[in-house]
């Protein structure tokens, strides 16, 4: 180590090797893909690309339809979730204590699974179709606009609940009882007081949501068949250019990112400015509420888990109810499908759990190492790490596999095939969360306690592994696990990068339903589910941490 | 157990200079402290000598040793923390035993040293507790048995004291001066606290933006301030402009100054006094007299306000032609009280000091 200067030595060397690990992954991909979107067939420089998707009339229909869809679905997520949190924050009422099983469920039901399951009750063939046809009415049909909306906010409302939730709970109850002291009586106190304070958070988690509506793939194509949106067409576009130019792929690609990073700047430089800092005070009592109320609270709320929940009891259903293709013959038990996906086609289980372990364990390599440099050796370096780490939000996930696609198909490093591409794939999109997770612990974490340990006469690498990554433990086992989680569920950018031999569940359970067959589905979801579940309730035990305590 | 000397260190944080060109000698065994508000650079300057900053310019010495570019885990320091920074995940033994392994002493050894230093602090029956379980004065007496058990060359602590509350600070004061007594080791000592500081050092060096105001021993820091900074940090002082009436070039000491149109005995305290100094006053050196008969060495005043403090009552008085001082009278030296309103005299002691404005 004599050449590097003893500063340099370690956290230099780990910063400058971590940036260009990022460099190579994130941005270089990306700038690649804005390459390919301003190239012509020769390659040279033109806008041809798009010019000519804004002259395509399907184009611009899709644009449309993704906003429309974005701006619906926040719209809702927000009348749900704003009232719920609300409800929960304020007041008390029976069965309350349900709701604390939201966050679990948002983490452990993929949307794959909701689409699918929600297709089970309410598609063609659905139970609840079927049944309402049997007593002469009939249901709208869920494919296109109804099947987009009611799943997506089913989805998406908890992300509004649990954002306004915290800052309800982070709200000082005194700012009230001052509202009150000066002589506003209650409603419009808390309209001139808590409103104006809740509304930054809000909009925040809007946000958020509404980037992810724009994004999502999978819920868009299982159930959008008649309705164009962006994602699903550059993904098609993505199947068309195939060994072709990548100009359309590359400019849709670059349309959407260009969408989620206004947004994203939005959220940022106008809403987050906007957030308050209040003095942690005290949290204002829950009011209980009384008997008849109580019922209508009690009765939403119980409502709304239960729509949450469903799709998880109506996939274990699923799996063990006989089929005789298509149709399901719901009250009849079989292990007929879990016995032939584990005969005949259990790869895409192997392949879900090789990927997701390799990625994992690098992910949260690398999300910890980052967080260490961006939280405790903050420097102009560090912070540019900060900036690259969460680049992968602001890109859905089919758009980074389109991007990691063109980059490694060629050239001297080719991944495109490779599981390594589906590994990185993973990591690189969950890695913004893991930082964060990593990130709020370390956060906590006192300086003093590695500089003791240096004091004591251990060197500052070994006193990273001997005193902070002990007390980060809990929180790395929680960022593995929602790693892991999120991970075996992916399909969107999946689906991209994926070839013959590397399908994961997901990818068998979309080609499940695409053939109609949803018994099958649903044995790949059942198994997914348990896979999901299992770290869950170990770690639980095991390390007795809270996985939910900084969401 | 080593001296340090530190030779024109220089610290800046981007354009703020902490340190500027300071140099200061630690002796062998001494409980020496740095003293001085927050902001004047004496935990900046602590933590040059720790290295866990490195000093723009200047040396660093454990006695002969240049230390100034070694890293932190190699000076063989004993540290002491704010917050004392002890290892969450590990209990008492092993937070004592850490930089015993990272030394690589034998299982034996190691078992009796921690144990005993374990002891010294008064915790053998909490060994296997975690920090978390402790209160503050016992986790302090952790850290401390955790930095002393190595035997380091220097030991340097922190402000420990600030995060107690106020019995636990002076029942702490003796641990550590015990501990550190029994070990014979250098150590310097970070505390904005004078009482803290007049209570346990050997020497002190008061710090004021970077630079050494006073070193000296507690007495005659308390005694023979060098400047109004210094006199009003160690104790409180009324520093009082005056205009000097003649000063005696020759003989090091005497002045004569004038003060609400009286003309006063001091005592010079600097080279060189002309046209208008400060007089250094001590409120519990004043006295107060009635303002009949007129006494030698004294100020026509009238009182303010009345303090009563139980072992002493604290008036502010207004000078004739003057400020506002504050003077202290002690509960035993109390012949007659003085009511807001009463015309008074302030009588000054000739031992007063009088420095360059």
């Amino acid at each position: 180590m004599s050449f590097i200067k003893p500063k340099w030595w370690p956290w230099g060397v780990l910063t400058v090797i971590s940036l260009i690990i990022l460099a190579f992954f994130v941005l270089y991909p990306l700038g690649v893909l804005f390459n390919n979107s301003v190239r012509d067939e020769s390659g040279a420089l033109s806008l041809a690309g798009f010019s000519q998707l804004f002259d395509d009339g399907v184009f611009l229909k899709a644009l449309g339809n993704t906003l429309t869809l974005g701006v619906t679905v926040t719209t809702l997520s927000v009348a749900i979730g704003v009232p719920l949190a609300y409800m929960v924050a304020r007041y008390e009422f029976p069965m309350k204590n349900l709701v604390a099983v939201l966050p679990v469920v948002t983490i452990v039901i993929p949307e794959v699974i909701v689409g699918q399951s929600w297709l089970l009750i309410l598609g063609n063939n659905g139970l609840l179709t079927n049944f309402m046809e049997r007593i002469g009415i009939e249901l709208p049909s869920f494919y296109g606009w109804n099947g987009l909306i009611f799943s997506m906010t089913l989805v998406y409302y908890t992300y509004i609940y649990l954002g306004v939730l915290a800052a309800l709970r982070g709200f000082d109850g005194q700012l009230e009882e001052a509202g009150l002291s000066l002589g506003t009586p209650p409603l419009t106190t808390r309209l001139r007081v808590l409103f104006p304070l809740m509304l930054p958070a809000v909009a925040v988690n809007a946000l958020v949501v509404f980037s992810l509506v724009v994004g999502n793939f999978v819920l868009a194509t299982l159930l959008g068949s008649r309705v164009p949106l962006l994602s699903v067409m550059t993904y098609n576009e993505f199947i068309n250019e195939m060994g072709g130019s990548p100009l359309l792929q590359s400019a849709m690609s670059v349309v959407s990112i260009l969408i989620v990073g206004i947004v994203l700047f939005l959220q940022k430089r106008v809403v987050e400015r906007k957030l308050y800092t209040m003095t942690p005070g005290r949290a204002p009592q829950a009011a209980p509420v009384r008997s008849g109320a109580a019922m209508i609270f009690t009765g939403c709320v119980g409502f709304i888990i239960f729509l949450s929940i469903l799709p998880l009891i109506i996939v274990f259903v699923a799996a063990f109810t006989e089929t005789s293709g298509p149709v399901m013959r719901w009250g009849v038990w079989s292990f007929a499908s879990i016995l032939r996906i584990v005969r005949s086609a259990p790869e895409p289980v192997f392949n879900s759990l090789t990927f997701a372990s390799m990625a994992t364990v690098a992910g949260v390599v690398f999300a910890v190492l980052a967080s260490y440099l961006i939280i405790k050796k903050r420097n102009a370096l560090t912070q540019s790490l900060d900036y690259i780490v969460v680049m992968p939000l602001t890109i859905s996930g089919t758009v980074m596999g389109i991007a990691l696609v063109q980059t490694f198909n060629t050239g001297w490093l080719v991944l495109a095939g490779s599981s390594a591409i589906m590994v990185l794939c993973y990591a690189v999109r969950r890695l913004p969360f893991a930082v964060r997770n990593a990130s709020s612990t370390l956060f906590n974490i006192p300086d003093s306690i590695e500089e003791a340990s240096i004091s004591l006469g251990v060197s500052p690498l070994m006193s990273f592994f001997k005193v902070v990554l002990p007390v980060m433990k809990a929180s790395i086992v929680s960022a593995a696990i929602l790693m892991w989680v999120t991970t075996i569920a992916e399909l969107a950018a999946t689906i991209v990068v994926y070839t013959g031999g590397l399908e994961t569940m997901p990818i068998a359970i979309f080609r499940q339903i695409d053939g109609g067959r949803l018994g099958l589905a649903s044995a790949y979801g059942a198994v997914m589910i348990t896979m999901i579940l299992v770290p869950i309730i170990v770690s639980i035990k095991l390390f007795r941490i809270n996985l939910f305590s900084n969401r | 157990m080593a001296s340090i000397s530190i030779e024109n260190i220089k610290k800046a944080f981007g354009g703020n200079r902490v340190l500027e060109d300071l140099s200061l000698h630690i002796p062998d065994g001494a409980f020496y402290t740095l003293l001085g508000p927050s902001g004047c650079g004496k935990t900046t300057l602590l933590r040059c000598i720790a290295g866990f900053h490195e000093a723009d310019a200047g040396r660093l010495l454990f006695d002969e040793d240049d230390m100034t570019r070694v890293p932190t885990h190699r000076r063989d320091i004993g540290m002491v923390f704010q917050d004392y920074a002890l290892f969450p995940d590990k209990t008492v033994f092993d937070n004592v035993a850490y930089g015993l392994r990272a030394r690589g002493v034998g299982k034996a050894e190691l078992r009796q040293r921690a144990d005993r230093a374990i002891e010294s602090v008064g915790l053998a029956s909490l060994a296997e507790r975690y920090p978390a379980q402790m209160s503050g004065g016992q986790r302090q007496r952790v850290a401390l048995a955790r930095a002393l058990v190595i035997r380091p060359r220097v030991l340097l602590m922190d402000e420990p004291l600030s995060n107690l509350d106020a019995k636990m600070r002076t029942q702490m004061r003796d641990v550590i001066l015990d501990l550190v007594q029994e070990a014979h080791i250098t150590t310097v000592f970070v505390t904005h606290d004078q009482e803290e500081a007049l209570a346990m050092s050997d020497r002190i060096a008061i710090m004021d933006r970077g630079r050494i105001a006073q070193i000296g021993t507690p007495e005659e820091l308390y005694g023979m301030p060098v400047d109004a900074y210094v006199a009003d940090f160690i104790g409180s002082a009324n520093t009082i402009p005056v205009s000097i009436e003649s000063a005696d070039p020759l003989s090091a000491g005497n002045v004569r100054y004038l003060l609400g149109g009286r003309s006063l005995d001091g005592v010079r305290a600097c080279d060189r006094l002309d046209g208008t100094g400060i007089l250094i006053a001590r409120p519990e050196e004043l006295s107060l007299a009635p303002v009949d008969p007129i006494v030698p060495n004294a100020v026509p005043a009238s009182v303010l306000r009345r303090q009563y403090l139980g072992f002493k009552t604290s008036y502010r008085v207004k000078l004739r032609e003057g400020p506002e001082i504050r003077v202290d009278l002690s509960a035993i030296s109390r012949a007659v009280d003085f009511h807001p309103g009463d015309s008074v005299q302030v009588l000054f002691p000739a031992q007063s000091r009088v420095i360059r404005a």
